[in-house]
């Protein structure tokens, strides 16, 4: 008997050209934020490079997982779609938002917003949480395991070397940024395991 | 655990988005299901027992799991 095998699989081209074009997205990601952000006012470390990555990828993600659910909507999980794509680009705003806004928008308004869009995003998730079935929320479950399990052992090392003087202390911007990528990794291992990635 | 799904699906002649819907869950939970990535809640289980009118052991077995 023929059975029909509806998981499409993407060709390496396929593939290939998706990873170059991100890479352009990136680059110009990269110069436009470098334009909105007063680069020589403040000195940018390695937590706002890792922040600015971070935006890139979760607003990249917003951005692809709406195309997907105009192009392909049965792989968009029912119910969640349009909330995934709230939690992925308020995601990525709140982790520009302190770098890029300052410039022209008072800091306290800016943690004001920072704020409301937290609050938004937290509801959206509760929702997706809730419409989700079992499968997703095993991938949520599993993703916050690993990413728990990984964070409270790096940091425990991190604390003991900081408490040793062998190492420099790290921003709460840094650490913010560490936990996000982290979190983002941890994601892609019950996600392949499960055959969504 | 192996199931039979990919196969009683098709004896129907539905697709996964068929099956999802009658057990509703997402897609890519039926296509997970078929290829062994994932396995069910009991409840779930139980419910794509109903739903292919067959007991569960029919449709799941541990052998070789």
């Amino acid at each position: 008997m023929a059975v029909e095998y509806e998981t499409r699989r993407t060709s390496l081209l396929v593939k290939s050209a998706m990873f170059a074009g991100l890479a352009v997205l990136g680059a110009a990601f990269g110069y436009l934020a470098a334009q909105f952000a007063d680069l020589e006012a403040h000195a940018i470390g390695w937590d706002d490079s890792l922040a600015f990555a971070i935006a890139f990828g979760l607003l990249t993600i917003a951005g692809l997982s709406g195309v997907t659910m105009i192009v392909r909507p049965s792989a968009v999980l029912p119910g969640c779609g349009l909330l995934q794509i709230a939690v992925f680009a308020l995601a990525g705003l709140m982790f520009l938002a302190p770098m890029v806004v300052p410039a022209t928008v008072p800091p306290v308004w800016v943690f004001a917003g920072i704020v409301a869009a937290f609050a938004l995003q937290t509801v959206a998730n509760v929702i997706v949480w809730r419409r989700a079935d079992e499968m997703l929320r095993q991938l949520m479950t599993d993703t916050s395991t690993i990413a728990f399990w990984g964070l409270q052992s790096a940091f425990f090392l991190y604390a003991a070397a900081e408490r040793l003087d062998l190492i420099a202390p790290v921003s709460a911007w840094g650490m913010a940024g560490i936990l996000m990528a982290v979190y983002l990794v941890s994601s892609i291992v019950p996600s392949v395991r499960r055959g969504i990635a | 655990m192996n199931n039979h799904l990919r196969t009683l699906r098709a004896d129907r002649n539905w697709s996964q988005a068929d099956l999802a819907a009658a057990l509703g869950v997402s897609r890519q939970t039926v296509n997970a299901l078929e290829t062994g990535r994932y396995d069910p809640s009991l409840p779930l289980a139980f419910k794509i027992a109903r739903v292919f009118e067959r007991p569960i052991e029919s449709i799941f077995s541990d052998e070789g799991a």
